[in-house]
């Protein structure tokens, strides 16, 4: 019984308790209710900038280590000594950038927009980047197959079975996956936000044959109702675009109509009313604007979760197919051999996975600034 | 409650109608003639006109989807028309029972990894403990379902001396650890005032994992990479449990993650209400303000979340049974994708969407009855 005390106070000891997420994060426990910023050992500021220089240099001759000096060890320590040095300069940069840039720095955040960032500028340069080829297999007869992963050299992520280049793979992979899903975004934003806007001005009868329909699209689970959808077409840039938009129209339709009905009952709209504002002109320029800014900051979490989908299906073999890479049907064409070459699942994946995390990180952010139920207005 | 049931049957209505729509003109939708699809280049006048016989094709269409409509509600979904032929009604009979398994596995593992957690996350809120598996929570909500799978079946599968050992050395360490910090703690106690007890607890734990740790290293289970048995086999559950482990696994982890999330903050708020300060104030034990005074009213959106969990992991599943090779409804919807067998596509797509609606509205029902709140106000 006592123990529990004891650990309470233990609790103490912990320095600087700076989460992310502001509202939920109220520490319940203990009862004073002090916020545990305050701690138990006040460590100097001095500290933290040696142990995040200390992280950062260790971290970085870990990578190193890792990546490019021991060519001779065993596959499993290089990715373990890589993956710890990753971690410790990320510690390293934390600790460092809350020194230079304050206590409420979000380095993870940062990182994420800076790889999204690389993401987009590789996609969209995808054509002037010295890559090797990764599309044309007549091309790389001469290029050893299966190379094993080798920064600095001229296949930095290894060469697959046909000795096509992975790292080219996966920049042209990023296009695909970046046009498909922004394109879908576009399109279920575009058709959902409008009907949800509607439904939500208009209520009455028009909501609930809104919501029947959105209702109906959600009562398929998302990745049965893809497959049914491209059962029926030629798997191509254009039909997969459409097929995930179709998925992304009843969120839109949801979330805008809920932002709409917050803004409609605000004064300015009543304003707009009162000097004689048509509907048309009610929904266009005064609830529109309002309403697109959260419906877009939701955008980035759709945007993950549609890339996601676009991966799982060309994973299945049913979205766009070789010749041209994405990152779903390279992993499905190195799952066949990926106990020899993990590489060959591994590289793509890893970069699947971190844009996908990147995009849910940002867009927690941004729907936390800009969604208007949950700012104290 | 009688008319919160009324009105959701109502509303049930028109959804399950504008579904039971859709997956019919799905197959309005193929460009070209589906019984041409069906015969193939090679097939004679003869055949291409016998199914476009069997497929009615040739009645007019509003004819057509109640002729299918009533078949479907008798329970009637036809045959497979690509080579082997087989009722559509017994291939799902016999596959729904692998999805279904799949997802109440999953569900169950998902929540016995999430409670725990999660109360011990909300106890030691902002903390160490509770920001690196709120991170590791993000991670795994971020990991595409068949990442996670193959990543599992390669340290899992493939290199199952590297987990073995890292459970161990983790196992020793965690045993360490809970050793040295019990001795330490107890130096802070009065000698009279429960020591030994605590000494005797703290010492129990690191005992029970370490001997936890060392079952392991002996008795590490062999995984198999792909296949099923099932669960009527002769080999029994055993075998069944060791070949749904880890398509279960890969599902549960997002889902884990998920409910680890909502159930932390549900129970932040809640340890900030009256009634657990006078719990703490008449010296209730942590654990016991956590578990019986915490949970239970912290739990409704959790309960709500996993029901309507366990309805996507049905359709969910696919990715994980096309990689782990399972007979389940996923295998069998994409296989038929691939061989066109439109007739297959749409009986399985009907099938789950009709249970998912149906269990979404069940849960809503029931949550109405769980909590008094919505069961009084208006739905």
């Amino acid at each position: 019984m006592a123990g529990s005390e004891l650990l309470l106070d233990d609790a103490g000891s912990d320095v600087g308790v700076g989460t992310d997420d502001g509202t939920d994060d109220a520490a319940p426990w203990p009862l004073d209710g002090t916020r545990l910023r305050l701690t138990a050992r006040p460590r100097r500021r001095g500290h933290r900038l040696v142990v995040g220089l200390a992280a950062l240099a260790v971290g970085v001759v870990l990578v190193i280590a890792g990546t490019v000096v021991l060519q001779e060890v065993t596959a499993v320590l290089r990715v373990a000594l890589a993956l710890a040095g990753s971690g410790l300069v990320y510690l390293g940069a934390d600790r460092l950038g809350r020194f230079f840039l304050g206590e409420e720095l979000e380095t993870a955040l940062w990182f994420s927009v800076a790889w999204l960032g690389l993401v987009t500028l590789a996609a969209v340069g995808a054509d002037l980047l010295p890559l090797a080829e990764s599309r044309d297999v007549s091309k790389t007869l001469a290029t050893p197959t299966l190379l094993r992963p080798d920064l600095f050299s001229e296949h930095p992520l290894g060469t697959d079975r046909q000795g096509l280049d992975i790292l080219g793979g996966v920049v042209h992979g990023a296009r695909v996956s970046l046009v498909v899903s922004l394109g879908a975004v576009a399109m279920g934003m575009a058709i959902g936000g409008l009907v949800g806007i509607t439904a939500g001005y208009y209520r009455g009868r028009t909501e609930g044959a809104v919501n029947v329909v959105a209702d109906s699209m959600l009562a398929f689970p998302p990745l049965i109702l893809l497959l049914g959808m491209v059962a029926v077409v030629e798997p191509s840039v254009r039909n997969v675009t459409i097929a995930l938009g179709v998925l992304g129209i009843p969120t839109y339709i949801r979330l805008s109509r809920a932002n709409t009905m917050v803004f409609a009952q605000r004064e300015f709209v009543l304003a707009a009313r009162a000097l004689g504002a048509r509907d048309r002109r009610l929904i266009l320029r005064e609830l529109l604007p309002n309403v697109a800014l959260p419906v877009v900051s939701y955008s980035f979490i759709v945007l993950g979760a549609l890339i996601v989908a676009e991966a799982s299906l060309s994973f299945l073999g049913l979205s766009i197919r070789r010749p041209n890479p994405t990152w779903g049907n390279m992993i499905a064409a190195g799952q066949t051999t990926f106990e020899q070459h993990p590489h060959l699942v591994f590289a793509p994946g890893t970069v699947l996975f971190l844009t996908v995390f990147a995009l849910n990180r940002v867009g927690d952010k941004a729907r936390k600034l800009w969604d208007p139920r949950r700012s104290r207005l | 409650m009688l008319r919160i049931i009324g009105q959701k049957l109502i509303h049930l209505v028109p959804v399950l109608f504008l579904v039971s729509l859709a997956t019919f003109f799905m197959l309005e939708l193929i460009p070209g003639d589906p019984a041409a699809v069906i015969v193939g280049p090679n097939g004679t006048p003869e055949q291409y006109a016998q199914v476009r016989d069997e497929l009615g094709l040739d009645d007019p269409l509003v004819e057509r989807y109640l002729t299918w409509l009533g078949d479907t509600v008798r329970g009637d979904l036809g045959e497979s028309s690509v080579p082997p032929v087989q009722d559509v009604r017994e291939m799902i009979q016999s596959r729904l029972p692998v999805t279904l398994e799949l997802a109440a596995l999953a569900t169950v593992m998902s929540l016995a990894l999430a409670v725990p957690v999660a109360l011990y996350a909300a106890y030691r809120a902002g903390h160490r403990f509770d920001r690196s598996v709120n991170g590791v929570a993000f991670g795994f909500i971020s990991a595409p379902s068949f990442l996670a799978a193959l990543l599992l079946v390669f340290f899992l599968v493939f290199h199952p001396d590297v987990v073995r050992w890292t459970v161990a050395a983790g196992g020793l360490a965690l045993t360490a650890w809970l050793a040295l910090r019990t001795v330490r703690l107890a130096q802070e106690y009065p000698k009279d005032q429960g020591r030994s007890r605590y000494l005797a607890m703290g010492l129990g734990g690191a005992l029970a994992v370490l001997l936890v740790t060392l079952y392991l290293w002996g008795h590490w289970p062999e995984l198999p990479r792909q296949g099923f048995v099932r669960l009527t086999s002769d080999e029994g559950i055993g075998a069944n449990l060791r070949h749904a482990f880890l398509p279960a696994l890969t599902l549960a982890l997002t889902e884990a993650a998920v409910f680890m999330r909502l159930l932390r903050s549900d129970l932040i708020s809640t340890l900030q209400d009256d009634f657990i300060l006078s719990a703490k104030a008449k010296g209730m034990p942590v654990w016991r303000i956590l578990v019986s005074d915490a949970l239970r009213p912290s739990s409704f959106s959790l309960v709500t979340v996993a029901g309507v969990a366990l309805g996507r992991l049905i359709g969910g599943t696919v990715i994980v049974e096309t990689i782990f090779n399972l007979p389940g409804m996923g295998t069998m919807i994409v296989d038929a994708v691939g061989s066109h067998d439109f007739r297959v596509v749409q009986a399985g797509v009907l099938v789950i969407a009709v249970f998912y609606v149906t269990l979404n509205a069940v849960i809503d029902v029931s949550y109405a009855y769980l909590d008094p709140r919505i069961r009084r106000g208006r739905v």
